[in-house]
This record gives C-alpha cells, structure tokens and sequence, in this order.
C-alpha cells in the first residue's frame, strides 16, 4: 500500500501569491494513497528538509512528492534528504508548481487547479517508482582543450600543473588565436606578446600537454569521465621531427603574394610558410590552397632547399583517438565581416581599417614594425577617425549584443596613437562608453585627459573619399548638430562574432549554442563555465564577448572543474538508463542507430546447447545516458527506461 | 512461351536444383480474378503458379514467417520492384539476409504482367533509382489531392468517419510486409498506450500510430488497403508520410539492403523544420 507524502512549498511568495496552497494540500490528502500532505514557507531550508525527513520515518513513507520550484532548481536537495532519511531517492520526485505553474498564470484560481493537476499526476507516477542504484563509472584523467587562445593555453597549463594529462588542439599551425596579433593590452598596456609567447612556450613544452596544432576536432563520442575522441591532424606537408625551422623555405618559395591571414591581409606571405615569427610551434606548413606544386604539379622549390629533407608532398591528414575525461572548449571569435557595412566604406577604401589590422599596425612584430602609417600611400596619418559599435549593438545588422572589448581597445588604440605620433589627432564616435574593470574607467579617463582622445558621442552615416581624405559625416548628440571630419584613417571597431563553424562543432560535441553561435553555458549565473553536457566546460569568448582577463579567468575557472572532476576515482552516474525486453525485441537495430552514445549492443540468445536462437538489443549501463531516444524508436515497445518506465508516464499523464 | 509458363519452367528448375527450398508464388483465388499466395516446394507442384495481371499482393513478408529461413536454406519469391523494396528494407532492418532470397522479379504494364531481369535484390538497383525520380515527380493520387486541400478540421473529421468503420480485426496488420514485430504495440497492455475496443478514439489511435511505425518504411505496395475489410484508404496515409520523408530527407524506403532507417539515422544537414 503506498504512502505518499506530499510537501507544498510556498518558495516564499514565489507560490503561494498564485497558488492556494492550503487548497492544494487539502485536495491531495484526499487523494488516494496520499499518507500526509504538508506545506512551509521554504522546504528547501534546514527545517523545512528536516520536516520532510521526520515525517519519512515517522509516517513510513513510501514516496515524497515535493511540490516546488523546477527540478534542475532542487531535485537533488529533495533526493539527497529523503536518501538520509533512508528513503531510495529515486522514490522523491518534484512536481514543478513554481516555472511551469504560479510564475507563468495570472488567475489564482486556475492556476491551484493547474498545481493540483500537476501534483496529483506526479503522486500517480511515485507510486509505480522504483529503487533504483547509482551506477558507477571511472573517470579518464585527461583533458582535452579545444583551441589554443589565450583561453585554452591557460586552460591547458592549469589542468597540467596540477598533474593531470592534457591534449591541446588547436586548428591554426601556431598556438596564440588572436592575443598573439594584438599590439599592447588595456588597461596597463604591456606588450601582447610579450606575455603570450612564454605562455605559448610553457604549453609547448610541458611534459604533460600533448599540442596537436592544424588539427580539427572530428567526431566526439561518449560522456563525461569517458570521451572517445577522434582528431584530424591536416597534413602539413612538412615532417614536424625532420624540420628545423631554419626558414630556407620560406625564403625561396615562389608564390608570394598570397595575403597573410595573422597580419589580416596588411602583409603577404608565401605558400610555405610558419604564421609569425613567433610561432608555436616554430615550423612551417605549405598552404596546399596556394602552392604552385600542388595546383600545377611543378615547382618543389622548398624540397631542393630543406637541407633536411623534411618536406613530404604525400603526406595525408591523420586521424587522432583519443580518452579523454573532460573537455575544455576554447575555440574563441571571429571578427565581423565588415561586408555588413557598406556605409563606412570597408574594402572600397584601403585606410579604413577594422580595429584587428589596426593592432597588427601598432604592433612591434606587424608589418610595418610598430609605426602607424596609411596602408594606401605609407604616409602617417594625421587624423584618425574611429567609430565604435562597428557591427555590435545594431539589431538592424543582426547584433543586438555589446562585443564589450571596444570601447576598450579603441581608448587604447587613440592612446597608442598618441604615443606613437605626438601631434595627431584622434576623434571616436561613440554610443556609451562602457569601461566597467578593474582600471578600466581610469584607462579611459587617462584616454581622454592625458592622451588627446577627442570624443564625439554620435553615430556616423556616411564615409566617402575626398582630395585624398576620408569624409566622416556623422551627429554629435551632445551638441546636437552634425559633424564632418576629414581622416586620413579610419578604424571600425567591429563586433566580435562566433567562428563560422561554431554551430558545427556544438553539434559534434553536443553543446547548445546561441542563435548567434556563441556556446551556451547550463546556467548563466550559477554555472557559467558548465555546458548542459556532463563533462564539458567553456572557456573565452566562445561563450560571449569577452576581453583577456575574463577569458583566462574563466580558463581557470574550467581548469578546477575539470580537476574536481579528475580528483573522483569514480563517477556517480543517474541510473536512469535504457532496459530492453529481449523477449518482445526482434532485433532490428534501429536501436543501436538511433544511440547517440552507442550504448546498444547486439546480444546473442541461444538455447541450453549454445545454438543461436536470436539476437537482440542489450543496454550497456556504463555508456546510456538514459536519454530516451532508444525509446521512442523502439516500435514495440521493447525498451523501457527506467525511472522514466511507460507505466510510470502514462500513470502520470492519465493522473491529469 | 508465355510469361507465366517461363516462371514456372523457372521455378521448376530451382526447385528440381535444390537453389531453393521453397517457390512463394501466387495460385488461382476463389474468384477468377482473385489470387492467393501458394507455397510450392516440389517441381511438380510449379504449375500451379499463375502469374498476370490480377498479381498484386506483396508476397515479401511470407518470409518471415518464424522459422523460414532459420535453416540458412534461400527462397524463391515472385516480387515486384515494390516487393524487391520490401525485401531491401527487412534486410536493412536485419529480419532476413538476402543471400537467402531468390528474386523472381516481374512488373504489371496494364493488362499484362512482365519479365523483369534479375534473380538478386541488388539486380534490381536501377529499376529502383528510376522508380525514385519518378516518385518525385508523381502527381498525388486525386484523393489525396482532395485531402490536401481540406482544411486540417476538415481532414480530420474525413478520416474520423473513415476510422469509425474500423473494426480493429488487424488485417492491415496481418497484411503488412513490415509488421514484423515480435510484439505489436497495441498487444501492450503495460500500459494500454493504445485503446483496444473499436470506438472511434481507439481506431483513430491505432491507425495513427501503424502510420507512424511505417513512416520511412512503406512501399506503397497497397496490401494494407487490399485487406481492410470496411475499405479504409490506408494507404493514402502511408503515401503522404512517404511523400514527407522523400520531401524532407530524400529518403526513399528500400533503395538498397545497407540503407539506414531515416528515423533512427541523423545528418547534420537534416532540416529541423518541424522543431518550433
């Protein structure tokens, strides 16, 4: 005979302004197989989990229903008191009163009919649970950290120097993402590369990361603890153990004149070719897009040359398996395609820059070594013009997000400017200025105060070219009257954007992302750096728009989850998990295609002499993840899963 | 020699051979324009096949009767591409092998039947591809047209009426090359997903639910409406869920015996047009 409790918690107001509570506990004390029905003002308090715990011994409950907030809020506080109150916790369940009831009804009355429906549904699902055991399972003590930013390399060194192995991917042929193209970093302008490229080293060298660069993630498989992961490493054509890094190649590789992706087509570079001079690691790759062999058969320039033999034409992509417990995405941003904006004259006119090529202009290793000149004439200009929300905070151009690092590097870059060239002048069109950091607002304030950063707070509508010049058209709504400057420069601060391929690789890993690309985290306050997948962690600005001091703090952050995670020797799985029926099964196997987890594998029956009789589906517990797909599938029925069985649902479905 | 007289010489022989164990043809009905599934498995008995133009039924699923093919010994079926169809899904879906299946392939153009070459499932390949592209490019059936147009309260109440006459004796069941479960969904009664008794609710809920099972799987052979005893147009709504998942997945049951299920398989590229 069940004996149910049922708990109405009043989540303070949250409920109990909407729903009559006492109404609903009266109406499930009546309910059959309902031993006792209490409410409080907050059950998820000490005394209000004391009280659920009493009334289990004292009553001999068989089933607790809580009627709360959601499950994702207080599921496994309500499990874990029940558990020590020595009821198996899959016999607790939470009838979600709270976002599914009183938060989203204006009518009282309806609304308590609504919770009693919910409620009494669950108390008819409770009644046919059963105990149920956590399933263990062991953890693989290595990381794998896609991308190899900022993010990622303080990702990877953080996990590695507490002991636990690393594999650090990163797509390009050299470690840095975008910190190592940027000149000097706000708000206390030490040289970017100056304190990336030890970092860059460190990760390069470190006993225990694995650096696999030009390599790409290629299918994930698995769960948290036990992740099959396949990489490919594209070919570069150059034999990584042979090579040097002495640069001969480089020097007579013929195709020339190909625009360098690090330096964002301010400079050329060559078919052959190592990203910057600072590269980790320091040797080359061939571009097979742009080199003269492998569009014409002909030339091999760097094989004559390479005085160790080192270039390998044949050389194929590989493909990587590797186990790996946790993963750290870190796979960064993308600036904007400027194409959006027509008006400021982007591509049409070679001096407006976006604020990416600027950096490479104002950087000691760029093209022109640090001096800011007009990449049209090579004359330094006198007058820059910079406008801001480039791209961001425009809902007509499809960003209504702030890329929050603009306001930033744009008082930075006028700062550099006017480091650089003394007599300049430097006017930024803005909408707000958002400095909010430690320093931040003193970095602007300096900007402006000691730095000659002249402010016009207004958009610009127009940019067209005159007598040699940039013609800025714009409003300066303080003064309320249009303003015109003439530049010589122009530099957009464009939105910082997701990577193209961003939504291909939350599917390949499983992640959610946003509608722009940008990964979502399991909850943006108390879990930031969590994906609603077991297992997997965000790091920098794949995440959102972030500058370098949040996406290494949030490396850190995914460091100590991942060591949390590789400090278990086992893990504690739900065991929620697929059970198939081998009588009913007819083995068709749309089972085992339809696993996302390929937790299905075909099972032999034979009779007592050993002969086959048939073969059906068999759940291997330590790999489902009782996502339920199996089920669905399945036609007859066959498969059940379990803490979520068919009588289960339909018993709560029909209690409605 | 007529067409029907070369089968049975054919028949004859792989019986007489021992290619096969048994020939799944038709034989002469109770009415001259009936037929019925005969199961020959002597030479001698090879005349009593009759091939023409009243062939219609689907003989693929007479394979799986339980213990056919359990002695890894092959089967002759006469089959047309539809069936040559069938026999690629059950095999993708793992119910038989098609070592064991010798095709005896044949077409109906109007008033005659027609020799299809071929004695495997993958000789039939092309003739399946073709029938793919013109699938495509099919006009719907003029009922189906009809139903199209309805308004979806309109559709509704047509099929409701329909389904009242549905007497739940299961012969679309019976009937179906791919009702092969060891275990119908409606036999569970733990719990009774799907209401037994024959009202309205419960016929409404069974029909649905077959059509689902079959989408991605039918051959639009017709067996199911061939058998309904009340004469319910089944199989337009198995022609629509096919329409669906070409439409959706160019996906096209039975193209060959390694196709994946479309429901249980996923692309990247798959339109998620029906996730709100």
């Amino acid at each position: 005979m069940a004996k149910i409790g049922v708990f109405v918690c009043h989540c303070g107001e949250n409920i109990a302004a909407k729903v009559d509570c006492t109404k609903l506990v009266a109406a499930m004390e009546s309910h059959p197989g309902v031993a006792i029905a209490h409410e409080y003002k907050y059950f998820c308090s000490e005394p209000g989990q004391e009280s659920i715990k009493k009334a289990v011994t004292g009553h001999g409950l068989t089933g607790v229903i809580v009627a709360a907030c959601s499950p994702r809020m207080h599921e496994a506080t309500f499990r874990t008191a029940c558990a020590e109150a020595g009821l198996n916790p899959y016999l607790c369940e939470i009838a979600n009163i709270r976002e599914q009831c009183s938060w989203v009804h204006s009518d009282g009355e309806q609304a308590t009919r609504k919770a009693i429906e919910i409620t009494r549904s669950l108390v008819e699902k409770v009644k046919r649970n059963n105990e149920l055991q956590p399933i263990e399972v062991p953890v693989t003590r290595r990381a794998l950290v896609i991308g190899g930013g900022i993010a990622g390399i303080q990702a990877a060194l953080d996990i590695a120097n507490a002991g636990g192995d690393v594999v650090l991917v990163e797509r390009e042929a050299s470690l840095g993402g975008h910190m190592a193209q940027l000149s000097e970093t706000f708000p206390t302008l030490d040289c970017s590369q100056c304190i990336m490229t030890p970092r860059m080293v460190e990760a390069a060298r470190h006993p225990k990361i694995r650096l696999l660069t030009y390599s790409e993630i290629e299918k994930v498989e698995g769960f948290i603890g036990n992740f099959n992961v396949t990489v490919r490493q594209k070919a570069r054509y150059v034999d990584m153990n042979l090579c040097t890094g002495c640069g001969e190649c480089i020097i007579k590789c013929p195709a020339k004149k190909i625009s360098g992706e690090f330096d964002c087509g301010l400079a050329n570079r060559t078919a052959i070719y190592t990203p910057f001079a600072q590269a980790v690691p320091n040797k080359p790759v061939i571009d097979s897009g742009h080199c003269i062999y492998f569009k014409n058969g002909k030339c091999k320039a760097c094989q004559r040359v390479c005085p160790t033999g080192a270039i390998n034409f044949d050389m194929e992509d590989e493909l990587v398996e590797l186990e790996i417990g946790a993963i750290v995405v870190a796979t960064g941003f993308q600036v904007q395609n400027t194409a959006l904006y027509g008006e400021y004259g982007y591509g049409r006119y070679p001096d407006v820059l976006t604020g990416l090529q600027f950096e490479r202009l104002a950087s000691a290793s760029g093209p022109t070594g640090g001096k800011i000149q007009r990449p049209s004439d090579g004359k330094e200009p006198e007058t820059i013009v910079f406008i801001q929300c480039a791209g961001s905070r425009d809902p007509s151009k499809g960003i209504p997000y702030c890329s929050k690092i603009c306001c930033m590097y744009t008082a930075k870059h006028a700062m550099l400017y006017h480091h650089k060239n003394h007599d300049g002048n430097s006017r930024i069109f803005y909408m707000d200025i958002r400095a909010a950091g430690k320093g931040y607002d003193e970095f602007t304030r300096r900007a402006i105060e000691e730095d000659g950063a002249g402010y016009v707070r207004g958009r610009v509508s127009k940019l067209w070219q005159e007598n040699g010049k940039l013609m800025v058209r714009g409003a300066d709504t303080l003064l309320g009257r249009p303003v015109e400057v003439a530049a010589d420069m122009v530099v957009l601060a464009t939105a910082m954007v997701p990577q193209s391929d961003s939504k291909e690789l939350g599917k390949t890993l499983g992640i959610g992302y946003d509608e722009y690309g940008f990964f979502n985290e399991a909850h943006l306050k108390l879990r930031p750096v969590e994906t609603a997948t077991a297992g997997i962690f965000l790091a920098g600005a794949c995440q959102s728009p972030k500058d370098i001091p949040d996406s290494v703090a949030q490396a850190s952050a995914c460091a100590s989850k991942v060591l949390a995670l590789f400090s278990r020797e086992k893990l504690e799985r739900e065991p929620v998990i697929a059970q198939n029926n081998e009588a009913t099964c007819s083995g068709c196997w749309g089972c085992v295609l339809a696993c996302p987890y390929n937790a299905i594998e075909k099972k032999d029956l034979t009779d007592r002499a050993g002969n086959l009789i048939r073969r059906v589906a068999s759940v291997n517990a330590g790999l489902c993840q009782g996502c339920g797909t199996c089920v669905t599938f399945c036609r007859s029925n066959s498969i059940d899963l379990a803490g979520f069985t068919e009588k289960q649902i339909f018993a709560e479905v029909m209690g409605l | 020699m007529s067409i029907q007289e070369q089968y049975r010489s054919r028949a004859k022989e792989l019986l007489r051979e021992g290619t096969v164990k048994m020939v799944i043809g038709y034989g002469a009905g109770t009415t001259p324009l009936r037929r019925r599934p005969i199961f020959i498995t002597s030479p001698d008995d090879a005349d009593r096949l009759v091939l023409d133009a009243a062939c219609r039924t689907n003989l693929a699923g007479y394979l799986l009767r339980e213990g056919l093919l359990a002695d890894q010994k092959s089967v002759a079926v006469f089959l047309t591409p539809d069936g040559v169809r069938t026999i690629n899904i059950l095999a993708a879906e793992s119910q038989l092998a098609t070592e064991q299946v010798i095709v005896l392939g044949f077409q109906i153009d109007g008033e005659n039947a027609r020799q299809l070459e071929g004695t495997r499932v993958a000789d039939f390949s092309g003739i399946i591809a073709e029938r793919k592209k013109k699938r495509k490019e099919q006009p719907s059936h003029e009922v189906a047209r009809k139903l199209e147009q309805m308004t979806s309260v309109e559709r509704f109440s047509f099929w409701e009426g329909e389904f009242s006459r549905c007497i739940k004796c299961y012969a679309c069941r019976a009937a179906c090359p791919m009702c092969w479960c060891r275990r119908c969904v409606v036999d569970n009664n733990q719990p009774q997903w799907v209401n037994t008794s024959s009202h309205t609710l419960g016929n409404l809920e069974w029909n649905l639910v077959r059509a689902f099972h079959l989408a991605g799987r039918c051959v639009e052979c017709g067996n199911c409406s061939e058998a309904c005893p009340v004469n319910i147009p089944l199989h337009l709504l198995n022609r629509r869920m096919t329409e669906e998942v070409l439409t959706a997945f160019d996906y096209y049951p039975g193209a060959d015996e390694h196709q994946e299920p479309v429901l249980a398989s996923f692309r990247k590229d798959d339109p998620e047009t029906f996730i709100l």
